[in-house]
């Protein structure tokens, strides 16, 4: 046997493909468009993404800012897309409003509610009344026994009611689906348990809202059907008006608000009128004036929640209409200005502000109010939002703007809320000043503050007079306790920043200094101080810059928790994305923060989400580290770092590569640093065994021992590569209950191989020590025969190309010689090798009978000829194996395999080249 | 039962005006074939009375149904005697209402279900089929409203009486509280309806010593029958509609809306022998502990906790 | 006209905190249609972003890719060209023209693409092209620290390829270009 000869540098000039210059290329000429625009995306993510980490964050939820997105899209759309939008937002706003307000378990049913209370179900309190009466006994006041029944039971019975509505009216006794449906209507007369009522809201509604379209369509189809079923027009275009409908749709269509308008109380009545509501289209042309009558007589409704909730009601079937109006709304809303301002002038309030006893009947009545001014200012257009605030009293006339009269403060809010932004920033002054007089106990004021600062904020390069604003916003916060303070002052803090307010930048900073120290905070300031601080990291992009703010790190210090934590988070975010961090002064305070972060961090649950996020910031700080040509500083940071955060395991493999870098780093700068690569490589050896993971292991110390060797530490690098086969055999094939990658395997010994390359042979222990070692791992192992042949035909190149004269690569440092050096004319070297290989090449063969896959072993023996058809001459003792492989292939492939074919026409072409005679055709 | 008659008329309302046609088909369904001796339709049109003896007094000899008065009594020949083909046979028809020969001499008054004075019009369809057979007959109601030509010309005045009501203007006792510490409330109600409008207006607390628990309209039916010498009349309660729910606010204006009752209602009729009027009562009731102790409490009967002001209450058909 | 962006061992961040600022600027999204990568980025926002430069996008496994569910090998077919891409480390010895054209016959593709030596390289032999874009980042190889960051943009159209070369040398982008057409004898093995 003979290995084939190689000259690797003129096979490579031979081959190599000609370079030219290239002045124009597909690079040459970015436009600058998408430049901008990438530029752009990052400074968006930066503000947008609550985690700093952008690429890893998870999918943000679908936040309420989807919904409102919506709402700008409406005007462009179809009517059937903003039928679509409007029932979603109903529908997402009453599940909103049956969880914003807490039920308990029990409610108390009073005896108007006897719908529900039926079959027994209920626990009678008073015995006074045995016999339930038949609804429509209207003497509410006759009876006092309450009774008792589960919220379950409550809402289970009104499902109950709706199928039976439903069953009769398809059943054709729609007079009985009108009847149940009052019943069910007049449940919303009985406001005793207050916080029920929300959801008794949704749940009626939710019938009326059926009856109302159940009556819709057979009115419908009576207009657009004779009664033998012809079809003779069409209503379904939605702009049919009253003229388009036949007089006995029309007479039908009367009949039914001539039956609902004989229900005898109000409020019920008034429900049922609303649930139909939307017939009137068929019957009068402008039915939308018909809403204001209905706002009118809701105003008979004394009771403060059950005519709130009726507001909503008219707001949520008057959207039915399609149609812009907004005066009963605007109606709607002064009405319920008005019930709050009685509500806050009656005796029993001192200062004329809301008793707080009133406060969850208030917050109960809010979400009527919030939604009333949503509809409102749904597509208001700038002309008509004038209207609406000298409609809603804000402003005296579209001229003459604001009165200066108050506004209840929670009706404010919601119209804060609501106001296209461009009018908030132009006259936030003014607003500002409407909430400073508006200081009913409705609504916390400063939480009207705070929403002007959100609002301005939205668009902050139109606000007319920032330094007004400002100033008079810190003169109302200076008033105010710690809490009430930060959530001020966070709103404005945008604001503050962008302007450059430095000034009011500083006082901020030493207010909630002076208001801070001595006291614990409590959620709620440390949520806001989150927010403060994190704005602030954002807006300097320079993180030096913020911790030279007067106070920030001793705010920093006074927070604790998870707030404290995800500051930590975004100061370490900030500090490694922009490329390393080199000033030592940082890099102490941000491993100081590390540490409190990793402190802070549940070690036991390290899997968790949340703490992996930690743990990868933390891995990211380490490794954006640079303390430039400080290279033993930087070392020792290491290893304070393995000390410090021991638990994170992903950081040690950083601290292996990076001590690995610092040493190729020094080792560039030219200068002798043996001592220092020494102490790297020391480090690295020492840290790779705490790593999990054989094969990780095995890569690292082959990353470690080529450092070394580039270090011109040969002794060092056969430790490491010593380690590594130590590695090897200590792994399996399971390791841990999970299969070891095969691939992972051979593709880490093949690169082995490779390295053994440069690395010179030990006489001392062999030359041939290591490739015998993996050759006995071979051996012991249970692994795969496809595994084991790769590895043998890597062992054959290996040798193949340790025989030749001159390597393929040596190590870039001058000190170490190569194996061609340093056995150069050494006869015994080569001869060592070949009989190496005399008892490998048998081997391979009986390995590859030993696959049993059919198509694999076909794909081995093509393989195994290959290696050996480039690594040997072709002579008598090679060529047999050739053949023998090449049918063992053509017998499980099929003689069309590509790779038979070129591996047959590779081997003939070797076979010439070689000298013996070609006598043998294949 | 083989053979089967339907009288079905073409509006599905079944409403008419004197001076229009009455159209519609005869359905005959039979098995087999029939032979008969003439089809004929009756239209029948009356004012029925009755006095209950409750409402009427003393005079127990009274008691009872007075003589029905006539609107309409005609029998129209449809077919002459023929025969059917088994199966459906429809048979259209098309009747002037009012006879064109005998001039104004019928008065049609509307179609009214009250509790005294009914007027109610019916056509019968007879089918003849000789002596060994029963005739084959069915009937159905249809209702009068009265020609458009008849009615007032002019558009109803859209004037409203202006009412107070204050613990002066009640005839009737009320609770010393409220007579001391008094109350007001001032509206607008129209006294002149059209049919098929809603009875409108406005009311407005403008104070009250006690809270109030509910404000009422009562539109009141008033059915005069006059008896010999003597006109016997009943005021019965055709719909209550409440306008305010508890103690609504001073001074805030609350509407008046009441759809009238279709068939419950008809435009005020003052004839000769009976006459139809309608009144409506504005009744406010506060809040007492008394209330409660009379929980079924006839809403007519004035009581302690309640003030009231019934106004007269015209109805007429428009054009 | 098909550009293919082939680029590797970028061992970021062990070795280097990113790409070059003069790479990353001529990198824009939009005008690359394919990107083959051959392995080491090593984590995983490098991926994100050649995501962002090129939804389509192709890695091998080095072996200190965080993700280790990369493949060893790939193939692609891009127009005319069937394309073999693998990391390199396995090969023996590593660069070595005999054992990349063994790689390429196994695989049966028109050009393949390894990487490892962190060395801009370009050969031609019977079976086809081979092509090592070279370390993009410039990280120290296992061979020598001297590396000069560099990357491959391959322009394909039909039957021809130019190899654009781009190299950082001495703080200066240098682009040079390789022209090279598929013959007849290979065509075969682009179906």
């Amino acid at each position: 046997m003979e290995f084939r000869p190689r000259n690797y540098v003129a096979e490579e000039q031979s081959h190599a493909l000609p370079r030219s210059r290239a002045d124009i290329h597909p690079l040459s000429s970015p436009s600058p468009q998408p430049i901008l625009r990438q530029v752009d995306d990052s400074a968006e993510n930066r503000t947008t993404e609550e985690f700093f980490d952008p690429l890893r964050a998870p999918d943000s939820n679908p936040s309420v800012e989807v919904v409102d997105e919506n709402d700008f899209e409406r005007s462009s759309n179809g009517i059937d897309d903003s039928v679509q939008v409007q029932t979603k937002e109903w529908t997402s706003f009453k599940r909103l409003l049956m969880q914003r307000f807490p039920v308990s378990k029990m409610i108390s049913v009073s005896s108007m509610s006897n719908t529900i209370v039926r079959s027994g179900k209920a626990h009678e309190k008073s015995s006074s009344s045995t016999h339930l009466e038949e609804l429509d006994d209207s003497q509410k006041s006759s009876e006092e026994s309450a009774k008792v029944i589960t919220r379950q039971e409550y809402v289970s019975r009104l499902h109950e009611l709706k199928d039976e509505i439903n069953r009769a009216w398809h059943n054709e006794d729609r007079v009985k689906s009108l009847k149940l449906s009052i019943k069910v209507a007049r449940l919303l007369m009985d406001t005793s348990v207050l916080n029920f009522y929300p959801t008794l809201f949704v749940l009626v509604t939710d019938v009326l809202d059926m009856l109302g379209e159940m009556v819709w369509e057979r009115i419908r189809q009576k207009a657009e059907f004779a009664e033998d079923g012809a079809r003779f027009c069409s209503l379904r275009a939605e702009n049919f008006g009253a003229s388009d409908v036949p007089a006995d749709a029309k007479e039908t269509c009367y009949n039914w608000f001539c039956k609902v308008g004989t229900i005898r109380e109000l409020l019920p009545r008034i429900y049922l009128e609303l649930a139909i509501f939307p017939c009137w289209r068929f019957l009068i042309e402008q039915p939308a004036e018909s809403l204001q009558r209905l706002v009118t007589m809701t105003r008979g409704l004394a009771d403060p929640l059950a005519s709130a909730y009726c507001r909503l009601y008219i707001a949520h079937r008057a959207q039915k209409l399609l149609s812009h109006e907004t005066g009963h709304l605007i109606t709607c809303v002064n009405d319920i200005k008005l019930i709050f301002t009685r509500m806050s002038s009656t005796k029993e309030t001192a200062r004329g502000g809301f008793d707080d006893s009133k406060r969850p009947l208030v917050s109960l009545m809010e979400p009527s109010v919030e939604f009333i001014m949503k509809s409102i200012f749904n597509d208001a257009s700038p002309r008509r939002v004038g209207r609406v605030l000298v409609d809603l009293g804000i402003w005296r006339s579209q001229e003459e703007l604001f009165c200066g009269s108050p506004c209840v403060s929670i009706v404010l809010h919601h119209l804060l809320k609501e106001l296209p932004t461009d009018i908030v920033c132009f006259h936030a002054l003014d607003i500002l000043q409407l909430i400073n007089c508006s200081n009913d106990n409705s609504y916390d004021q400063y939480l009207n503050y705070r929403l002007v600062g959100l609002r301005l904020s939205e668009q902050m390069s139109q606000i007319a007079t920032v330094d007004a604003i400002v100033n008079e916003v810190i003169q109302v916060v200076s008033e105010y306790g710690l809490d009430e303070y930060l959530k001020v002052v966070d709103a404005y803090l945008d604001i503050i920043l962008q302007n450059q307010m430095d000034g009011h930048l500083k006082t901020i900073l030493e207010c909630i200094l002076k208001m801070a120290s001595d006291k614990v905070l409590a959620e709620d300031e440390l949520a806001s101080l989150q927010s403060i601080l994190v704005k602030l990291l954002s807006h300097f992009k320079d993180l030096e810059h913020v911790f030279s703010l007067n106070h920030f790190l001793q705010i920093l210090d006074m927070m604790h928790g998870s707030s404290r934590s995800i500051v930590n988070m975004h100061i370490l975010d900030m500090a490694t994305r922009n490329g390393y961090v080199h000033d030592p002064t940082t890099i102490q305070l941000l491993f100081e923060i590390s540490q409190a972060l990793h402190s802070d961090t549940d070690l036991v649950n390290m899997k968790n989400d949340d703490n992996q996020q930690q743990a990868r910031l933390i891995s990211r700080f380490v490794r954006m580290v640079d303390h430039g040509a400080a290279y033993e500083r930087h070392l020792e940071f290491l290893a304070e770092c393995r000390g410090a955060f021991g638990s994170i395991i992903e950081l040690k493999e950083i601290l292996v590569h990076s001590s690995n870098c610092l040493a190729t780093k020094a080792l560039k700068d030219g200068q002798n640093h043996t001592g220092f690569v020494k102490s790297c490589i020391g480090f690295s050896e020492v840290t790779i065994p705490s790593i999990s993971g054989h094969i990780k292991q095995l890569n690292l110390y082959l990353e470690t021992a080529e450092v070394a060797l580039l270090g011109g530490l040969v002794s060092h690098s056969d430790g490491l590569i010593d380690s590594a086969i130590n590695c090897l055999q200590s792994s399996d094939l399971v390791e841990g209950s999970r299969t070891v990658d095969s691939d992972g395997i051979l593709s880490s010994i093949r690169k082995l191989c490779s390295l053994l390359i440069m690395v010179p042979g030990n006489p001392e222990v062999g030359i041939l020590h290591i490739p015998k070692s993996i050759l006995s791992i071979i051996q012991s192992r249970s692994w795969s025969p496809r595994l084991r042949a790769r590895l043998l035909c890597a062992i054959i190149s290996l040798s193949a190309t340790l025989s030749q004269e001159r390597l393929p690569y040596h190590v870039d440092q001058p000190e170490i010689m190569g194996n061609d050096l340093l056995f150069f004319g050494d006869s015994s070297y080569v001869h060592e090798l070949l009989s190496l290989m005399e008892s490998v090449l048998p081997n391979l063969v009986d390995i590859i009978e030993q696959e049993s896959s059919r198509a694999a072993r076909g794909s081995m023996s093509l393989e195994a000829c290959n290696c050996i058809a480039s690594s040997f001459k072709i002579n008598e003792h090679v060529l047999p194996i050739c053949s023998k492989l090449i049918e063992t292939a053509k017998s499980c492939l099929n003689a069309n395999d590509k790779y038979l074919t070129s591996t047959i026409s590779f081997l003939d072409k070797n076979l010439h080249a070689a000298t013996v005679p070609s006598s043998i055709t294949i | 039962m083989s053979t089967k008659i339907e009288l079905s008329l073409s509006r599905p309302n079944r409403i008419y005006r004197p001076s229009e046609p009455l159209e519609g088909k005869i359905v005959v369904k039979s098995a087999s074939s029939i032979s008969h001796y003439g089809i004929r339709i009756a239209l029948n049109g009356s004012v029925t009375l009755q006095v209950r003896g409750g409402s009427a007094g003393v005079i127990e000899s009274l008691y009872g149904v007075l003589k029905p008065i006539t609107i309409l009594n005609r029998i129209i020949e449809i077919k002459p005697s023929g025969k059917f083909v088994s199966g459906t046979t429809e048979i259209p028809f098309s009747i002037t209402l009012r006879n064109p020969k005998e001039e104004d001499s019928e008065r049609f008054y509307e179609t009214f279900h009250g509790t005294d004075i009914s007027i109610q019009y019916l056509a019968t369809v007879e089918i003849m089929r000789g002596y060994l057979h029963k005739s084959l007959s069915a009937t159905v109601e249809f209702i009068v409203e009265s020609d458009k030509a008849d009615l007032l010309n002019q558009p109803v005045s859209p004037e409203m009486v202006i009412f107070y009501i204050t613990q002066d203007t009640q005839r009737h006792p009320i609770l010393p509280e409220l007579k001391s510490g008094g109350f007001r409330i001032t509206g607008r109600i129209s006294t002149q309806c059209p049919m098929l409008e809603p009875l409108g207006g406005e009311l407005t607390v403008e104070a009250s010593a006690l809270p109030i628990c509910s404000i009422d309209i009562h539109l009141l039916r008033v059915e005069s029958i006059l008896l010999g010498e003597r006109i016997i009349t009943e005021t019965s309660l055709v719909q209550t509609t409440q306008i305010a729910d508890g103690d609504i606010f001073r001074n805030m204006t609350v509407p008046i809306y009441v759809i009238l009752p279709r068939l419950l209602t008809c435009p005020t009729v003052l004839a000769g022998p009976f006459s139809i009027e309608f009144k409506v009562a504005i009744v406010i009731s506060f809040q007492s502990e008394l209330s409660r102790l009379h929980p079924k409490s006839d809403p007519l009967t004035p009581r302690l906790w309640m003030a009231m002001e019934t106004l007269p209450l015209e109805l007429v058909r428009t054009r | 006209m098909v550009l293919v962006l082939a680029l590797g061992d970028l061992h970021i961040p062990h070795r280097a905190a990113d790409l070059p600022p003069k790479f990353k600027s001529m990198l824009v999204p939009g005008k690359i249609q394919h990107i083959i990568c051959t392995g080491n980025l090593c984590i995983k926002e490098v991926q994100d972003y050649l995501k962002t430069l090129c939804p389509d996008l192709h890695i091998t496994r080095g072996e200190y890719d965080e993700e280790t569910r990369y493949p060893e090998t790939k193939t692609l077919t891009i127009g005319q060209f069937k394309l073999g891409l693998c990391h390199g480390h396995q090969v023996i010895p590593w660069g070595d023209l005999d054992s990349l054209a063994m790689l390429q016959r196994q695989l049966d593709v028109d050009i393949l693409v390894t990487g490892h030596t962190h060395q801009f390289t370009a050969y031609k032999h019977e079976g086809g092209v081979v092509i090592n874009p070279g370390s993009a980042t410039g990280a120290y190889s296992s061979m020598t620290y001297d590396v000069n960051p560099s990357f491959v943009l391959m322009d394909i159209d039909g039957l021809r390829v130019v190899v654009y070369v781009y190299e950082l040398i001495d703080g200066e982008v240098k682009v040079d270009k390789i022209d090279f057409k598929k013959t007849a004898a290979t065509t075969h093995s682009a179906h």
